[in-house]
C-alpha cells in the first residue's frame, strides 16, 4: 500500500496537519500499522512540491502546517483507486525461504518445521476470528472486510503448509 | 475435566477391492465441556470417526468408549438406545421429517425415550424459544428457510439433553451468514457447558470457535492441537505493509 495516496485519501475528506495524518491513519488501520512521522512528513513534503497537496493555511501553532488536497492531487487519487493493483504476488514470510532452504539443508527436519508452522496459522486463523469479531461489535465494517482478507490469506498459507508435508511425505519437494 | 469419549487404538477398515483402512489406529479423548473440530480432506476418515463414535458403526480393532461405556459390548439394540439419551445430532442436510410440524420434530426423539409427553413439550418448547424459532413450532419444515431449519435440527438434537452434540458439517448447505449465526447458536451451547464435537473440512470454521483442532490424514491423527481463546492485539496480527515514495 502506498502511503503517498494513503496520505491522498485521507486529505480528501478535510485538511490535516502530519500528526492529525498520522493518527487518522492507525485509526484507519486499526491498529494494523504503526505510522512513521518522520515519513508522513517527508511524504507532504514531496506531494507539496509535486503539486498534488498545498498549505491549506499559514503555519499554525507550535508549528503545524494544515495541509490540503489540490485538484491534480484529487484527479490522481481517483485514478489510483480506479484502478486494480497488478503487482507481482509477494511471498515475504519467512517461512517462504526457509521452505526452499530447509529442502536442500535439512530434509528430516521439513516435516517438522511443517507441522509446527501450520499450528502457527491454526492459531492465527482463531486470534484473527477474535479480531473480525472484535471490528464488527465496534461496527467498522472496513476492518472487518480487512481481517476477512487476512484470514483467506491465513486459509490459503495452511492449504499450502498441508500440500507441502504432502508432497514432502511422497518424497517431492526437492529440486 | 473428565474423559468423555476415548478412543484406543480403533481401526476400521470398509470391504472392497483395496481394503484401505479408513482409520488406522486412532487413539484419541475427548474431555467434557470441549468444543473440538475434527478437520481432514475428504476420505482422510472423519466420517467414520463420528460414526464409530456414534455407535453407527463398529471398529475392526481397539476400543471406543462414551461415558465409560465400552461400546463394543453393546447389542444394537442397546446402541439405539445410547444414541438416543446420550447424544445429538446435527447434519448437513437437516434431516427433518417432513410430515411432521416444528414441534413434532423436535419431541420425537423424546418421545422415542420415553419421556413424559408434558414434560418433553415443555423443554421442547423452551428450546425453539432459546433458538428464536418458538413461533414456527406448527410449521411445516418444507417452509422454513435453511438456517430455520437447522435451528429445528439443534433443537431436536438438544431435546433430550446430550452428553455429547456430533456436528457433521452443520453449514454445509448453508448460507455464510446463515452458517455463522447456527455456528454462533453452536458455540453459545458449548459456553454454557455442552460438549461439542464438529467435523469440518473447513479451517475458518474449526478454528472459530473450537478450543481444539484435530487433524486426521488418511485415517491417521496426524496433529491435534489446542488453540489459545486470547485475544490478541491487532498490531500483532496484521501488518498493513505501506511503502513510503521512493523519489
Amino acid at each position: 500500500m502506498s502511503l503517498k495516496f494513503g496520505i491522498l485519501g485521507l486529505l480528501a475528506e478535510q485538511p490535516l496537519h502530519a500528526y492529525s495524518v498520522k493518527a487518522r491513519f492507525e485509526d484507519l488501520l486499526g491498529g494494523s500499522w504503526e505510522v512513521n512521522i518522520g515519513q508522513v512528513y517527508t511524504t507532504l513534503q514531496r506531494l507539496e512540491r509535486d503539486g498534488l497537496v498545498e498549505a491549506a493555511e499559514p503555519r499554525g501553532d507550535r508549528g503545524r502546517l494544515p495541509y490540503r488536497l489540490t485538484e491534480v492531487g484529487r484527479k490522481a487519487l481517483q485514478t489510483w483507486l480506479a484502478e486494480p493493483e497488478s503487482e507481482p504476488q509477494q511471498l515475504r514470510e519467512a517461512i517462504y525461504l526457509k521452505l526452499l532452504l530447509a529442502a536442500r539443508v535439512a530434509d528430516g527436519e521439513l516435516p517438522s518445521l511443517l507441522a509446527r508452522q501450520r499450528r502457527v496459522y491454526l492459531q492465527r486463523l482463531k486470534d484473527l476470528a477474535a479480531l473480525e469479531e472484535k471490528a464488527r461489535s465496534a461496527g467498522r465494517e472496513d476492518l472487518v472486510l480487512l481481517y476477512q482478507g487476512a484470514l483467506l490469506h491465513t486459509e490459503a498459507d495452511l492449504k499450502w503448509v498441508d500440500a507441502c508435508a504432502q508432497a514432502t511425505k511422497l518424497g517431492r519437494g526437492k529440486r | 475435566m473428565t474423559t468423555l469419549v476415548e478412543l484406543s487404538s480403533v481401526s476400521k477398515s470398509y470391504d472392497g477391492a483395496s481394503r484401505q483402512a479408513a482409520l488406522d489406529g486412532v487413539s484419541l479423548a475427548i474431555e467434557r465441556g470441549e468444543f473440538t473440530a475434527i478437520m481432514g480432506p475428504s476420505g482422510s476418515g472423519k466420517s467414520t470417526l463420528l460414526n464409530l463414535i456414534a455407535g453407527i458403526d463398529r471398529p475392526n480393532g481397539g476400543r471406543v468408549r462414551v461415558a465409560g461405556e465400552d461400546l463394543g459390548g453393546f447389542s444394537e439394540a442397546r446402541l439405539a438406545r445410547f444414541r438416543r439419551a446420550r447424544l445429538g445430532f446435527v447434519f448437513q442436510f437437516f434431516n427433518l421429517l417432513g410430515n411432521l410440524t416444528v414441534l413434532e420434530n423436535v419431541l420425537l426423539p423424546a418421545q422415542l425415550q420415553g419421556i413424559r409427553p408434558a414434560s418433553a413439550r415443555a423443554r421442547a418448547m423452551r428450546l425453539l424459544d432459546e433458538l428464536d424459532i418458538a413461533e414456527l413450532a406448527e410449521h411445516y419444515p418444507a417452509r422454513l428457510s435453511g438456517g430455520q431449519q437447522q435451528r429445528v435440527a439443534i433443537a431436536r438434537a438438544l431435546i433430550n439433553q446430550p452428553l455429547l452434540l456430533l456436528a457433521d458439517e452443520p453449514t454445509g448447505a448453508l448460507d455464510t451468514h446463515t452458517g455463522g449465526q447456527v455456528m454462533e447458536l453452536i458455540a453459545r451451547l458449548n459456553r454454557e457447558g455442552q460438549t461439542v464435537l464438529l467435523v469440518t473440512h473447513d479451517a475458518k470454521l474449526a478454528t472459530r470457535h473450537a478450543g481444539r483442532v484435530v487433524t486426521l490424514i488418511d485415517g491417521r491423527v496426524d496433529d491435534d492441537t489446542r488453540l489459545e481463546g486470547a485475544s490478541p492485539l491487532p498490531g500483532t496480527m496484521v501488518k498493513v505493509r505501506i511503502q513510503e515514495e521512493e523519489r
